[in-house]
C-alpha cells in the first residue's frame, strides 16, 4: 500500500475540529490538541477542510461530492458530518485492512448501530472478539452450503415474486415494492430461519435498524421506528433461541445459537443480519436493472450469453454500490492519505466513492462496463469485515433473481413515464422503479 | 524470519523476508505483492489468495481443512489437484522456514 504525497490543501480559515472525537479533547487549536494525545508519530489538526460538502445534496446524488473529494483530499475533514471522510480507494483499503489501528469499535456519535440494534454485534468488533462470531456463520454462507441448501430457496422465492410482479401488471409494475423488497426479505427471513414471519414485516424491520444505524442526524423519528422494530425481534428471539437450542437446522440463527455464544450475541447478530441482509441485495436487483436498462448493448449480450451475469452483478455492485460508507476510528495517531490523523479520529469510509475512484479503477471508473479489466472493489467491504452474505447474494440476485426477470419477461424493461427515484449516500438505493413489459 | 518467492504469471519475482508464523496471503498483503487479493482478511471466504506452491515444498505444508477445500472449487483461475492452495492457510516459518509459489493469472 503506498500513501500519497500530502495533497493541496483547501482554501479557507476553517481549522480540523478534531476535538468532536472522543477521548475528551475539546478544543481548536492545534498545540492543545496535540498535547492531549500521546503522541508516537507526527500528529496535526491541518487535514484539508470540506466545508462546501452538503449532505442533502448527497443524499440525492453523491457522487459529483465524491470526485471533488478525491481531487481536493482522498482524506479529508467534513464538518457538518463531524467526520473524516476517506474516500480514496487506496486509503480506504488500507484502513480496512489494518483493524488495530482502525477500530470497528466506534464510540460517540459513531456508534449509531449500537444505539440502533441495542446491542453490539460482530460488525463493530474487532478481533479476536469478532473472529468468534464471525466464524459461526460462514459454514453456512460459504459456496457449497449456498449451492445446495440456499439456492432451491433462492429459487422458489424468486418464482413466487415473479407471479406477484406479473398480478401488478405492465402499467402498475413497480419493481422494488412488487419484487425485490419482498423477494429479498424472504430470502432474509428463510437463510436467518425466522418462522412466521412475513415479507413486509421482515422489510419493515430491516428500513427502520438500517435507517436507525444510518440516523447520523439523529432524527426521533427514526430513532422510534428502530426501537420498535428491534423490540419485536427481540420478543421473537425470547422463544426461537431456546428452540434452536433442540432444534438445529441450516439457518444463521440456528448456527449462531449452536455455537454456545450468549443470548445477547446471538440476538445482536441476528439484527445485524436483519439491518443489513436485506436493503442491499434489494438494491442490487434495482440497480441491476437500471443500469442495463441505461446500456441496452450490455442488456443485449447478457441476454445472448448468460455467462455474463456474474460480470454485470459484480460491476452494478462497484458502479452503484448499495452501502456508500461505514465509520471506523483511529487508535492512534497515523497518517493516511498525507493526511495526519489523531488517535480517536472519527473516519467515514467512503466505498461508493473508492469504487470510483479513477487512481484505481484504469478506465472511466463513472461509466458501467460489464467488460471493464476485472479488478477488486470495496462494495462488499474487504477485509476480516468482508460481507458474509456476499456468496449468498451472488446467488440470489446475480444468478438467480435477475436473470429470472428476463426470462419471466423478456421485454422488461424501466418505464420512463412513471417517475424513478434514488435516495441516500450512507445506504444508496432506488426507492421506486416503475418496469413494464410487452402486454 | 522465513524466506517466500512469489513468481508471477508476467515471469517477474517477488521476495519477502518475514517473520515466522505470518501467512503468505498476510505476507503479500502487507508487502504490496500484486497478484493476491486476500478479499476476507484470511478466513477462508473468499478465494482471491490463491497459489500454486512449487512441488518440493509439497510435503512440509499442513493438511487441507474441509473449509479451504471448498474455497478452492471457487478460485478464478482453476484448481490444481496437486499445488493449489489458499495463502492465507499456509504460515512460513518452522518446516517452511523456504517456500516458492506461483500467483495465478487471476484472482477475481
Amino acid at each position: 500500500m503506498t500513501m500519497r504525497d500530502a495533497p493541496s490543501r483547501t482554501a479557507g480559515p476553517a481549522t480540523c475540529p478534531v476535538t468532536s472525537v472522543a477521548h475528551g479533547a475539546s478544543v481548536v487549536d492545534d498545540a492543545t490538541v496535540v498535547s492531549d494525545i500521546p503522541v508516537s508519530e507526527p500528529v496535526g489538526t491541518d487535514a484539508p477542510v470540506a466545508d462546501w460538502v452538503i449532505p442533502q445534496e448527497m443524499m440525492h446524488d453523491p457522487y459529483s461530492t465524491y470526485l471533488r473529494l478525491q481531487r481536493e483530499s482522498p482524506v479529508a475533514w467534513v464538518p457538518v458530518l463531524n467526520k473524516f471522510l476517506v474516500t480514496g480507494y487506496a486509503e480506504c483499503h488500507a484502513v480496512e485492512l489494518d483493524q488495530e489501528i482502525y477500530s470497528a469499535q466506534v464510540q460517540g456519535s459513531g456508534a449509531t448501530m449500537i444505539r440502533a440494534l441495542g446491542e453490539n454485534p460482530m460488525l463493530r468488533k474487532n478481533d479476536p472478539e469478532h473472529a468468534v462470531e464471525r466464524q459461526t456463520v460462514n459454514p453456512t454462507l460459504r459456496p457449497k452450503a449456498i449451492k445446495q441448501v440456499w439456492a432451491p430457496l433462492f429459487e422458489r422465492n424468486a418464482e413466487h415474486f415473479l407471479e406477484v410482479l406479473a398480478e401488478a401488471g405492465p402499467d402498475n409494475a413497480e419493481l422494488n415494492r412488487d419484487f425485490a423488497a419482498p423477494l429479498a426479505s424472504q430470502n432474509l427471513i428463510d437463510l436467518l430461519g425466522l418462522p412466521n414471519v412475513e415479507p413486509e414485516t421482515m422489510r419493515r424491520w430491516s428500513h427502520a435498524l438500517i435507517a436507525g444505524t444510518g440516523n447520523l442526524l439523529d432524527d426521533r423519528a427514526i430513532w422510534d421506528a428502530a426501537d420498535t422494530a428491534r423490540t419485536e425481534v427481540d420478543e421473537l428471539l425470547e422463544d426461537l433461541i431456546p428452540h434452536y437450542e433442540s432444534h438445529p437446522n441450516d439457518s444463521m440463527t440456528s448456527a449462531l445459537v449452536q455455537s454456545g455464544l450468549p443470548h445477547s450475541n446471538v440476538a445482536a447478530n441476528v439484527k445485524l443480519t436483519i439491518a443489513g441482509g436485506m436493503n442491499e441485495p434489494q438494491h442490487m436487483v434495482t440497480n441491476m436493472i437500471w443500469a442495463l436498462d441505461r446500456h441496452p448493448d450490455q442488456q443485449q449480450q447478457v441476454l445472448a450469453d448468460p455467462s455474463l451475469w456474474p460480470a454485470v452483478f459484480d460491476e452494478a455492485a462497484r458502479w452503484l454500490s448499495p452501502i456508500g460508507m461505514y465509520p471506523r476510528e483511529t487508535t492512534r495517531p497515523v497518517t493516511l492519505g498525507g493526511v495526519a490523523l489523531p488517535a480517536g479520529a472519527p473516519l467515514g469510509v467512503v466505498v461508493g466513492a473508492a469504487n470510483r475512484d479513477p487512481r484505481h479503477f484504469e478506465t472511466h471508473p463513472e461509466l458501467f462496463d460489464i467488460h471493464r479489466r476485472k479488478q477488486p472493489h470495496l462494495a462488499f467491504g474487504s477485509g476480516v469485515h468482508l460481507c458474509a452474505g456476499h456468496w449468498a447474494a451472488k446467488s440470489s440476485i446475480g444468478q438467480i433473481a435477475v436473470p429470472s426477470l428476463f426470462e419471466k419477461f423478456p421485454s422488461l424493461r424501466v418505464d420512463h413515464s412513471r417517475a424513478t427515484e434514488w435516495n441516500g449516500w450512507v445506504f444508496r438505493g432506488l426507492t421506486s422503479l416503475p418496469v413494464t413489459w410487452d402486454h | 524470519m522465513a524466506k517466500i518467492r512469489f513468481h508471477h504469471s508476467n515471469g517477474n519475482t517477488d521476495v519477502l523476508e518475514v517473520p515466522d508464523g505470518t501467512s503468505l496471503m498476510r505476507a503479500a498483503v502487507s508487502n504490496g505483492v500484486d497478484g493476491i487479493i486476500g478479499e476476507c482478511g484470511g478466513q477462508a471466504m473468499c478465494a482471491t489468495c490463491h497459489v500454486l506452491v512449487h512441488d518440493e515444498y509439497l510435503g512440509h505444508l499442513p493438511s487441507i481443512s474441509e473449509d479451504e477445500d471448498e474455497m478452492l472449487d471457487c478460485t478464478a483461475t482453476e484448481r490444481d489437484s496437486e499445488r493449489s492452495r489458499l495463502g492465507c492457510q499456509i504460515e512460513a516459518g518452522g518446516q517452511l522456514d523456504e517456500i516458492a509459489v506461483d500467483l495465478p493469472e487471476s484472482q477475481v
